[in-house]
């Protein structure tokens, strides 16, 4: 067993951590969220020409034939750097789905656009009555004649400012409830009868709640089997999961670190705040959560990479123990900084509220704790 | 032992509850009826200044009395009152004020029509207030102090007219001496109030940067250099009052009827145990803190001092509000996201999202958690 990255990988990861160090402190990243879209095209092209969008793709597709192992790897690095490129939407959501289940043309049109950094995707998928259940859908696609006219509201779409093509589940058979009858089109971001309401979301982010009216698609754009959509959301969502949680233990390890080394150097009582043992425990206690988390995130995403039969119920577990992990460094890093904790002028706040929004994002603790107990 | 009220006492919740239906300003009226409310909670005799002795203008409630009072209000929702000039400065001015000063300054706080901010805390004294470096000299003619030193996280300084405020006069001897409890206007040359954001994007405290601010040697509180003993028992009022108990039980009571309206599967998120639980959960710890409130209640009702339970009101009350809010947050899902003007999703989500994060200061303020274990462990567990 060998748990050490690669060569390669390493200097994959160093070639994130240098991009961060040189283009993400605390001020640029407030420039991009306050920007138009809310991140950077330049950054984004960036991306494209450092390899890092083709990463999860297979070499036939035009990508470097990387994992979930290296998607990790990068989003580790972005949970550090509060990266705000919709690189989940993109490339984990709405790439690797069409990269499994993609037509040639499909594939051709739009994977090899999101490889090059001219097409930006998004999954819309959520929908207020559904809380985190992602087979609860209600927006319709019925047929009339030849095409299937999508009607519907879809919740918290990330990045649908930006899409070029959003990828949204849709039920064309059975009851609000069922796993069968789902179906999965890739639409225009701007096709007629679209309409969206965009807003900043409170870790720094964009998203929109999508309406579909009469939105005309042909078949042709069903990614995958109609009627058979449902495995292939839960699939996008398993490795959003893995990513964000990747980028859940970047954030937790900035705010560990940061916190010893604030209690370093602030003093009160005639010492540093590090001096105090209820502190040297509680931070002790915080290395533990992100150690534990790291482990998990690795176990589950190797098990990804390997196809196993335990993946799932190690990616449920995962969900679970970042949830509850993000929770206690988060508001430990904001106790242990007192009122400095409290202010927008500090990263801490902003990991917080990342963190937070991380556990609201594919269902919460409690939804996969009570999946995981019954696998 | 007798958990019954007496036949009194009921009598008087009766007509506390009677006096809210009579007198509370009625949904939309709720900001323009203010100031009638607070007119004949006045009139009432003093109950709008519940905790204030009856030789200041207040009611005499008896503990058990107040605490019914206080129940009542908490439970009608009645208008809030901002704490800092009518429950943190006016005890101190009561118990080491001037003559002149009370009756310069008691009727304009006990009115609203001026606001106070508390000016204790600077960059390098929070926890470990004492340490504070605002230095006030006395001027050469006796009249004034001149106050040089920097302020910061004062909740509402941009709405003061007024702060009360610590400064070191002297550095010698251990550093609680030396502290004086000066009154001064916010619009003296030389005060600076520059807003900080918080976490929730609020703008409710700030740093208040002080030059050469002259203050008149009559808005010195009590003696110079006796400030930390006057603070003291005003940061003790702070705290109990900090422990919103009742608040928490309508906040509970709210998240569990938020989670009512959120629908999984096929019924609410109610019927999830792994939520449920959680509430169940706050609902026995509350319990017992209510009920500790309780014999707090009781010691002092019997005359004697609160006893060592109430200690834990403060930090044991506002750990149980932030899982609460925890609460609401869970049941926005995954509309706990968005932050613009629109509110997609149900409608408490925006306020749940608010309340975490600005809750995380509850046990921040007022004596951070882990000090106020110092403070047990060393006073009350003699460890
Ligand atoms: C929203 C808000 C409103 C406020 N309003 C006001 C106001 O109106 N007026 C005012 O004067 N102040 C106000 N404060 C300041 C508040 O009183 C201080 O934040 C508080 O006293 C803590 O001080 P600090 O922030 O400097 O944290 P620090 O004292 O630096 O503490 C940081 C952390 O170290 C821990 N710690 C410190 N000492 C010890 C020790 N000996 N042992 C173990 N742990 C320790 C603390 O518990 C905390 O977790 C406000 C603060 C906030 C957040």
């Amino acid at each position: 067993m060998d748990l050490s990255l690669s060569e390669e990988q390493t200097l994959f990861q160093n070639s994130v951590q240098k991009f961060i160090a040189d283009n993400y402190d605390l001020s640029t990243r407030r420039t991009l969220c306050a920007s138009d879209e809310g991140f950077s095209r330049e950054n984004w092209k960036q991306f494209a020409e450092l390899g890092w969008l083709a990463i999860p793709f297979s070499e036939e597709d035009g990508g470097f034939g990387g994992s979930p192992a290296d998607t990790m790897i990068l989003m580790e690095e972005f949970g550090k750097g509060l990266v705000v490129e919709p690189y989940l939407a993109t490339v984990v959501m709405v790439g690797t789905a069409l990269a499994r289940a993609g037509t040639p043309e499909q594939k051709a049109e739009i994977l090899g656009g999101i490889i090059e950094g001219n097409i930006l995707a998004t999954f819309a998928y959520a929908e207020e009555q559904a809380h985190h259940e992602l087979h609860n859908v209600v927006t319709s696609a019925g047929k009339d004649g030849d095409v299937y006219l999508i009607n519907g509201t879809k919740s918290i779409v990330l990045n649908a400012q930006s899409a070029d093509k959003i990828l949204v589940s849709t039920r064309t058979n059975g009851n609000d409830r069922d796993t069968d009858g789902i179906t999965l089109f890739l639409v225009d971001g701007d096709a007629e009868g679209i309409s969206r309401q965009d807003y900043p979301t409170v870790d720094g982010l964009r998203a929109s709640e999508v309406t579909f009216k009469d939105v005309r698609v042909s078949p042709e754009n069903i990614l995958g089997e109609p009627d058979h959509g449902y495995e292939m959301v839960e699939k996008i969502s398993d490795h959003a999961i893995l990513a964000l949680s990747a980028e859940a233990v970047g954030a937790m390890e900035v705010l560990y670190t940061d916190t010893i080394a604030y209690t370093k150097q602030r003093e009160q009582f005639g010492h540093p705040l590090s001096d105090f043992q209820v502190l040297k425990h509680r931070m002790t206690e915080m290395f533990m959560e992100h150690s534990l988390s790291k482990s998990l995130c690795m176990k589950a995403t190797m098990l990804e990479c390997q196809g196993s039969d335990e993946a799932k119920r190690a990616i449920h577990a995962l969900k679970v123990l970042i949830g509850k992990s993000s929770r206690f460094v988060s508001q430990n890093a904001v106790q242990l900084h007192g009122g400095m904790g409290m202010t927008e002028e500090l990263a801490i706040a902003h990991y917080f509220k990342r963190l937070a929004i991380i556990d609201s994002q594919f269902g919460n603790v409690d939804h996969h704790l009570t999946k995981f107990v019954d696998i | 032992m007798d958990t019954e009220f007496s036949q009194e006492d009921l009598e008087f919740q009766k007509e506390v509850q009677d006096f809210i239906e009579e007198n509370l300003p009625k949904g939309g009226d709720m900001w323009s009826g203010r100031s009638n409310w607070f007119q004949a909670l006045k009139e009432k005799g003093g109950w709008d200044v519940p905790k204030w002795p009856v030789e200041f203008g207040g009611p005499g409630f008896t503990p058990t009395q107040r605490y019914i009072f206080d129940l009542e209000m908490a439970n009608h929702n009645t208008p809030m009152v901002l704490p800092f000039g009518i429950s943190m400065l006016a005890p101190i001015l009561m118990n080491y004020g001037s003559k002149e000063q009370q009756e310069r300054f008691l009727p304009g706080i006990r009115d609203h029509s001026v606001n106070w901010c508390q000016g204790y805390s600077e960059p390098g004294a929070g926890s470990d207030l004492a340490s504070l470096t605002t230095k006030a000299v006395l001027s050469e003619d006796a009249k004034d102090y001149i106050v040089n030193g920097q302020k910061t996280w004062t909740t509402l300084a941009q709405m003061a007219q007024w702060m009360f405020c610590l400064t070191r006069t002297s550095s010698d001897g251990p550093k609680q001496e030396g502290i004086t409890f000066l009154l001064f206007k916010m619009d003296t040359p030389g005060v600076e109030v520059k807003p900080i954001v918080t976490l929730g994007g609020s703008q409710t405290v700030n740093d208040v940067y002080l030059t050469d601010v002259k203050v008149p040697v009559e808005n010195r509180v009590g003696e110079e250099g006796k400030g930390w003993t006057y603070a003291k028992g005003l940061l003790t009022h702070e705290r109990t009052g900090l422990a919103g108990i009742m608040n928490s039980v309508l906040a509970l009571e709210s998240a569990k009827e938020n989670a009512r309206s959120v629908k999984v599967a096929d019924g609410t998120l109610m019927d999830v145990p792994a939520f449920k639980n959680k509430v169940g959960e706050l609902e026995v710890e509350l319990m017992a803190l209510e009920f500790t409130e309780l014999r707090t209640l009781a010691s002092v009702s019997a005359g004697g001092s609160p006893g060592q339970e109430s200690s834990i009101l403060k930090l044991k009350g506002t750990e149980i509000q932030q899982r609460i809010s925890q609460l609401n947050l869970e049941a926005s899902g995954i509309f706990a996201a968005p932050w613009g003007r629109v509110n997609p999703g149900p409608r408490f989500s925006r306020g749940a999202m608010n309340g975490y994060l600005s809750g995380r200061a509850n046990t921040i303020y007022g004596g951070a958690s882990e000090v106020q274990k110092d403070v047990i462990s060393k006073n009350v567990l003699e460890l």
